[in-house]
């Protein structure tokens, strides 16, 4: 593959839009930055370019424009914001590939928000139909994009969704930020992906796990 | 969005309000800027790209790295490399853009369901391929038994204004010429440098 794709990241001045940022940047990709946060989107924009003269990255000011330039979108927002992101975005979304990272904890961070026979995921394929959503980077911190390998293991991220072949693509993007990809399922399989997020984010505080924890699935 | 699509499909096939929403469903906007590419020869076609607004341009490059423009596109055309597009097979073309543009694109899942489900579609599609094989042949006979005045004035024809918009080099190329024959054949015909 050697057609540069153009990723949008929308809320890339949060923590987890920052780190994927940072690195998509690394692989044969165009990114178009946007969040609420001017200053923070320029921060990343300057950190990327200082660290890699020939990324190909660009702040932008409107989530619609960006979305539309891309073939790829990359939701980094927290789940109650994605309604009004997916009006604003809709219309360019359409056929694209909107990733979901979501996790819809609820304010005291023990249990989700959504109904058990939903997920974050799949409320967003309601308001995108003509999108391909798919979840991905759900599982994994921020802090996790920095150091992909932990004890040694290279952690483990899921990639759920209707479409096969948007799958493959996200596979190929979280392989690029440094994870192992595990293509787990249909969208659905995100109400899964979800709670054990909400599970790893229980027990890094109480065990103390400091951010940087994931999933590694053993086999032989 | 699609004003420049539609009118296009309903100058060869005629579509309900319904239809078209229907269409509408299957279609990706995208906006691609100036010498961006939306293929690169090697990878698969993965789409009909349709010009809503700017223009692309499809060339070849040999051993020597000559580049060959084998099309242009201005608003309302197609473009893209229809053998990999149809076999999958990796891209002999490079598609990229010549100005800032909009384009409508129609992946191979959306052809596919749009083939199977809307018989109007695949009248359009039909209709399109037919006229993009015949401007083929016309090509073909241009460069193998016209004269250069000839030739130049049939390109004029099927790309109206293309000289505002598209560098003499870029014409020369997509005539099989150096830019010095192209400017001695338009000096000829009085058509200044």
């Amino acid at each position: 593959m050697s057609t540069k794709q153009t990723i949008a990241v929308i809320g890339a001045s949060g923590s987890m839009g920052a780190a994927i940022s940072k690195s998509l940047s690394k692989g044969n990709n165009r990114l178009l930055l946007f969040g609420s946060e001017k200053e923070g989107v320029d921060a990343i924009v300057n950190d990327i370019r200082s660290a890699n003269a020939a990324a190909d990255v660009e702040a932008l000011e409107c989530a619609a424009n960006a979305s539309w330039e891309a073939d790829i979108i990359i939701l980094a927002v927290p789940y109650e914001a994605e309604k009004e992101i997916a009006e604003k975005i809709r219309e360019v979304a359409n056929q694209k590939i909107v990733i979901s990272i979501a996790n819809p904890l609820n304010e005291t961070y023990d249990g989700l928000v959504t109904a058990p026979d939903t997920s974050a995921a799949e409320e967003l394929q309601k308001l995108l139909p003509n999108s391909k959503v798919i979840k991905a980077f759900n599982t994994t911190f921020a802090a996790d994009f920095a150091t992909p390998v932990i004890d040694g293991k290279r952690v483990d991220a899921f990639v759920a969704g209707n479409d096969d072949e948007g799958v493959d693509i996200v596979s190929e993007l979280v392989k690029t930020a440094g994870f192992n990809p595990i293509a787990a399922g249909k969208l659905s399989v995100s109400r899964t992906l979800e709670n054990m997020q909400l599970l790893l984010i229980r027990l890094g505080m109480k065990y103390n796990y400091n951010w940087l924890a994931g999933w590694k699935i053993l086999s032989n | 969005m699609y004003e420049v699509f539609f009118r296009s499909f309903n100058e060869r096939v005629s579509l309900t309000k319904e239809e078209e929403e229907f269409v509408k469903q299957f279609l990706t906007p995208k906006k691609l800027r100036k010498k961006q590419f939306i293929l690169q020869e090697g990878d698969v076609c993965k789409y009909i790209c349709f010009v809503e607004k700017g223009a692309l341009k499809s060339y070849s490059v040999d051993a020597n790295g000559t580049e060959s423009i084998i099309q242009f596109a201005l608003e309302g055309w197609t473009i893209s490399d229809l053998y990999s597009f149809l076999t999958a097979e990796p891209a002999t073309y490079n598609i990229d853009a010549l100005e800032d543009s909009e384009l409508v694109l129609i992946s191979k899942a959306s052809h596919e369901t749009l083939l199977e489900k809307l018989p109007k579609y695949e009248t359009y599609i039909r209709l399109q391929i037919t006229g993009a094989y015949i401007a083929l042949q016309k090509r073909i006979t241009s460069v193998i038994s016209l004269p250069l005045e000839e030739r130049y004035k049939n390109f004029i024809a099927l790309y109206p204004n293309i000289a505002q918009r598209v560098p003499q080099h870029m014409i020369a190329s997509y005539m099989g010429l150096t830019p010095e024959t192209l400017s001695r054949v338009r000096k000829k015909m009085n058509l200044g440098k």
